[in-house]
């Protein structure tokens, strides 16, 4: 049973599958909000196998097994992180790691591409992880204060880190999206996830244009194809955290109703907060993307954790 | 059981340096005689309070021994005390580690000094002080061990003849120390006005009743001067400069034990002597101090470009954390506090040492001069990788089991108050963890990944005998990483219960009874409760992550045959892309990095940077101002 | 009388934090350094001061009760102070011997390589 939660569902083989079907419906529906056909929904796993069939050139100078070892300990750890999400009720493994471990365990693919481009020797690579480490510390602000207001929020009288509680709290008392002290916090969330998973506008890290995908630049072959899925994947694993902390009250009795209730939801959430900043919006740059995040951003979750506190 | 045979460890491990420092100065210049005895030194010394562990960590046992048997008469304790309880132990034995793995790591490391006769004099000299403050239950003999250990630090720092910055260091350091050390005699005069003894025990007994205004000045005397040898803000300025100048296992002692010496202090003063941790205002300001710490040192560490004061500003930052959750007095706090204090000791060891080889293999720690090391030294990049993830607390390594802990006890310390202040508490501690982890890609950046300058491309690998220390700590990161609960059980555990266990700290010098008879009230929760409010289990991660990786290493082996090749060249074809500039000049490196976040934050960080301003009078200044302010908001809120 | 001492002790203890802040000089730090601590000193000594006591030393069989004499520990602890205040003047002294040979100058506003 375990074996399946880790390789199946919500594992391995769920989580690549739906971050890639996420990520071509972003494009799908970008492009048709510009008013062009778009790649077919399925583009992304297209293109993953492609570059799957690539030569791997490991340029001179690079640190090789870093380079190499990197993108793979990134996509693991990610699929992990999926594990300790509950998904529409249905947690693989409770009891294992808390919303603050969950804050840190994002941290690593991203840490990974990090390095991975660091270790590539290219100076594109290395304005890129400058960049990239700038919208980490940009998003890691607003998004504690938003765990907090919601451990908060879900403490009752005291607080808590758990996810399940959070859960459990929501399935008794209706999701905190519907909470007027949290909306700030959500809003905040929703902002924080395109942050997080690079997407426009806050891509500044892989801006193409500038600075040649950043870390990516020259990555080629499997590795790039094990980043873009890593990428995909980020995408469901932030829209399933947003799930769990803003919309973990749907419940019907039926757990795979609720499951497959919280995958729309996930999709929803990606229409939302990524497809539609990305059709709307040009990129930051890197300083006032920085200064919008903890400024506006975590001034908005400030707001929901004062509210929290104060207000009963 | 009987533990007399054990009374006499704790006294033979302080002088075994001692008496080894005064043999290695005897031997001369014969250098293998010189590290056969200062090994067996460091590592009898080990051994003996390794042997400890039983009676004291598990049986709780206290060992108290008198010099000379002057034993308490008529009430009053006039002989000098060797006292340890667990918390003693639980210091000594990471000082003793890191003294050990220190040494082992220096017998190579200063073979490229040319006055490496007197080094290990110095060395076994200050680890003793560093031992005597730790294991002794006499409130001046405290005094001498540290002043003892603060000159051993002194002259260890001015050691490097061809370090032009090392005399300055050296001078900066002992002036801004002395303020430090006569703070701290003050303190222990007016404690003896008061209390007509001088014996730790005995004091914690008499003296928390009476807060009257000569023992709120000794409390703030005392605390800001074991704060000042902590490194606490707004001492960090001369930490940064005496770790920058001293040899990297020299920096090794400086932060990771002779600071540990500071909280150990603030701990005795605060929760045993006066017993004025469990007042509200004075959790406010170590909270407060923590905070201040924590913030300015990692900003100031992000605008560095040398390796190794990077590092000094760092370890400050992390002292500010271990100050935060002592200051929380819960037992959580106190537990995440003595759980960071083992895992500081360690990462920062680490990476102290690593920057040791840097030097060693480059003769720079100049950030932005080095590059791409880790194609020459990929074993020492592995460590760093290591030091650099535990520091800034990434799962699954040690920093982020303590951090978490951290974390919680201050959210929950927020929640038990109802004040929003811990909370925000919690907000800086994560946000200094970014930060931390944001310096360490810098490091990365810098010194390990990025071009390989050409003047080090004959740069070789770590000699094996400095390497080895090295896998030691790493090996030791991971495995108090992953293994919290049974560190909490066996090593934290018994250590924070022995902070709020005052009583029996007591009548263990004075005779059983003692305690009660004196202590009027005893307000103190006895026994620590580590609640948590979340969860993490290393292990289960680390098991559900080797699936995973198994699964996708399948995957992968599975399609091999659609699957392109791998090509590793170094041919002009497959060189990095640089888009016509020429490869020496587009480096990366040091201060190009997080251009945003600088800009942002320019005028914040443009202030710290003057008011850094290398002037001895400034510091000096500076850490008056701390005396005055502690003393004038000990005055107005006790 | 002992107000006097306490009074003299507190001013050494003044000047010499005054003289650390304000004088720029390294030598003058350094006698900043050691009037503190002969403030301390002062000071300890003074604690330990009964009015009209004796010198506390007695061999065996001497002491009875109704002795009075002053208190022996603060003037073992002034005795460690003094050596102590020595030694770091001394090494201080070193030290600024060696930092006016590698900078030239004894000016502390000038010995500030190590700087943000």
């Amino acid at each position: 049973m375990y074996l399946v939660y880790i390789l199946i569902f919500p594992g391995l083989l769920f989580s690549t599958v739906f971050g890639l079907y996420l990520a071509g419906i972003d494009r799908k529906v970008v492009a048709r909000m510009q008013k062009r056909t778009g790649p077919p929904v399925l583009q992304p796993a297209y293109d993953f196998f492609k570059l799957l069939g690539k030569e791997t050139i490991v340029p001179g100078g690079a640190a090789r097994r870093t380079f190499l070892i990197a993108p793979y300990i990134g996509l693991a750890s990610l699929i992990v992180t999926v594990l300790f999400i509950p998904i529409g009720g249905l947690q693989a493994f409770g009891g294992m790691a808390d919303m603050v471990v969950i804050l840190y365990l994002i941290t690593i693919p991203s840490l990974a591409m990090i390095f991975g481009g660091s270790a590539s020797a290219s100076p594109y690579a290395g304005v890129g992880v400058s960049r990239s480490m700038v919208a980490i510390m940009a998003y890691e602000l607003p998004l504690i204060l938003v765990l907090l207001a919601v451990g908060k929020a879900a403490g009752v009288n005291a607080v808590t880190f758990s996810l399940e509680q959070v859960t459990l709290y929501q399935q008794f008392f209706g999701s905190f999206l519907f909470d007027w002290r949290l909306i700030p916090a959500a809003l905040a969330m929703l902002l924080v996830i395109p942050c997080e998973v690079g997407a426009h506008p806050f891509d500044v890290g892989e801006a193409e244009t500038e600075i040649c995908e950043g870390p990516l630049v020259e990555y080629s072959g499997a590795p790039l194809a094990v980043f873009k899925l890593s990428h995909a994947v980020k995408m469901f694993v932030m829209t399933a955290l947003f799930t769990a902390l803003f919309l973990g009250g749907i419940s019907t009795g039926m757990l795979w109703l609720d499951v497959v209730i919280a995958i729309v939801i996930c999709t929803v959430v990606t229409l939302l907060c990524m497809t539609l900043l990305h059709a709307v919006t040009a990129r930051l740059k890197v300083e006032q993307m920085f200064k919008f995040f903890w400024t506006v951003v975590s001034g908005l979750a400030l707001v929901s954790l004062l509210l929290v506190w104060f207000v009963n | 059981m009987n533990y007399d045979i054990y009374s006499h460890f704790p006294v033979l491990a302080v002088m075994l340096y001692f008496v080894g420092a005064f043999i290695v100065t005897l031997i001369g210049k014969r250098r293998t005689a010189r590290n056969i005895v200062a090994g067996a030194v460091m590592l009898i010394s080990l051994a003996l309070l390794l042997a400890l562990v039983g009676p004291v960590m598990l049986d709780g046992e206290i060992i108290t021994y008198w010099m000379g048997d002057w034993e308490p008469a008529a009430g009053y304790a006039i002989g000098i005390a060797i006292e340890v309880d667990a918390l003693s132990l639980f210091f000594g034995l990471l000082a003793a580690i890191a003294v050990a793995l220190a040494g082992f790591y220096s017998f190579k490391y200063i073979t490229q000094d040319d006055a490496n006769g007197p080094f290990f004099t110095l060395f076994l000299m200050l680890s003793g002080g560093v031992m005597g403050i730790l294991l002794s239950g006499d409130l001046f003999n405290i005094y001498v061990m540290l002043e003892v250990m603060t000159f051993a630090a002194v002259g260890l720092t001015a050691f490097r003849t061809w370090n032009p910055n090392a005399r300055e260091a050296a001078f900066k350091y002992l002036v801004v120390g002395s303020i430090g050390s006569s703070c701290i005699l003050l303190g222990i005069a007016l404690v003896y006005a008061q209390c007509h003894t001088l014996n730790l025990a005995q004091i914690s007994a008499i003296l928390p009743g009476n807060l009257n205004p000569t023992t709120i000045l000794a409390f703030a005397l005392l605390f800001a001067g074991f704060g000042c040898k902590s490194f606490m803000f707004p001492f960090q300025p001369i930490a940064a400069d005496a770790h920058g100048a001293a040899p990297s296992s020299v920096s090794v002692l400086i932060s990771g034990v002779f600071t540990k010496t500071g909280v150990y202090g603030i701990i005795r003063v605060s929760y045993f002597l006066f017993r004025t941790m469990g007042l509200t205002s004075i959790q406010t300001m170590v909270v407060f101090i923590g905070c201040l710490s924590m913030f300015v040192c990692v900003t100031m560490a992000l605008n560095q470009h040398d390796f190794k004061r990077l590092l000094a500003f760092h370890s400050i930052s992390q002292i500010g954390y271990i100050l935060t959750a002592l200051g929380l007095c819960t037992g959580i706090g106190i537990a995440g506090g003595l759980y960071h204090a083992i895992n500081h000791t360690l990462f920062k060891g680490l990476l102290f040492l690593v920057a040791g080889s840097v030097l060693y293999g480059t003769g720079t720690t100049y950030l932005e001069k080095l590059g791409g090391l880790a194609r020459k030294m990929p074993q020492t990049a592995a460590l760093f990788m290591i030091g650099a993830l535990s520091i800034s607390g990434i799962p699954p390594f040690n920093g982020f089991a303590s951090k978490w802990m951290i974390y919680q006890a201050t959210f929950e310390k927020a929640a038990e108050t109802g004040s929003i202040g811990y909370a925000l508490v919690t907000v800086v501690c994560v946000v200094t963890s970014v930060l931390t982890l944001a310096s360490f890609v810098k490091v990365g950046q810098s010194v390990f990944f990025g071009q390989l300058p050409l003047e080090y491309e004959n740069v070789r690998e770590t000699p094996l005998s400095m390497r080895i220390p090295m896998w030691i700590m790493a090996a030791l990161c991971v495995i108090t990483g992953l293994f919290p609960e049974q560190m909490i059980q066996y090593v934290i555990g018994p250590a924070s219960a022995a902070v709020l266990n005052v009583p029996a700290y007591i009548d263990s010098a004075m005779g059983a009874g003692y305690a009660a008879l004196t202590m009027a009230d005893y307000s103190y929760l006895a026994e620590p409760v580590i609640s948590f409010i979340g969860f993490w289990d290393p292990v289960s991660w680390l098991v559900l992550f080797a699936i995973v990786m198994c699964a996708i290493t399948l995957a992968s082996l599975m399609g091999k045959r659609s699957r392109g090749a791998v090509t590793l060249a170094d041919d002009e074809r497959h060189a990095v892309f640089f888009g016509g500039e020429a490869a020496e000049y587009s480096h990366v490196a040091g201060a190009d990095l997080f251009w945003g976040f600088k800009h942002n934050l320019r005028g914040y960080l443009g202030f710290m940077s003057r008011a850094h301003s290398g002037v001895t009078n400034d510091y000096v200044i500076w850490g008056v101002c701390a005396l005055a302010v502690i003393t004038a908001y000990c005055f107005i809120f006790i | 009388m002992m107000l006097a001492n306490y009074i003299g002790a507190v001013a050494l203890f003044v000047i010499g934090f005054y003289a650390m802040m304000v004088k720029h000089n390294i030598i003058q730090i350094v006698i900043g350094m050691g009037l503190t601590d002969y403030g301390l000193n002062l000071m300890i000594v003074s604690i330990g001061f009964n009015e009209g006591g004796t010198a506390p030393i007695y061999t065996f069989g001497e002491l009875t009760s109704g002795m009075y004499f002053v208190d022996p520990i603060p003037q073992a602890l002034t005795l460690t102070s003094i050596v102590i205040g020595a030694c770091v003047t001394a090494m201080a002294m070193a030290l600024c011997i060696r930092l006016y040979k590698e900078y030239g100058t004894l000016d502390a506003r000038d010995i500030r390589r190590l700087h943000g």
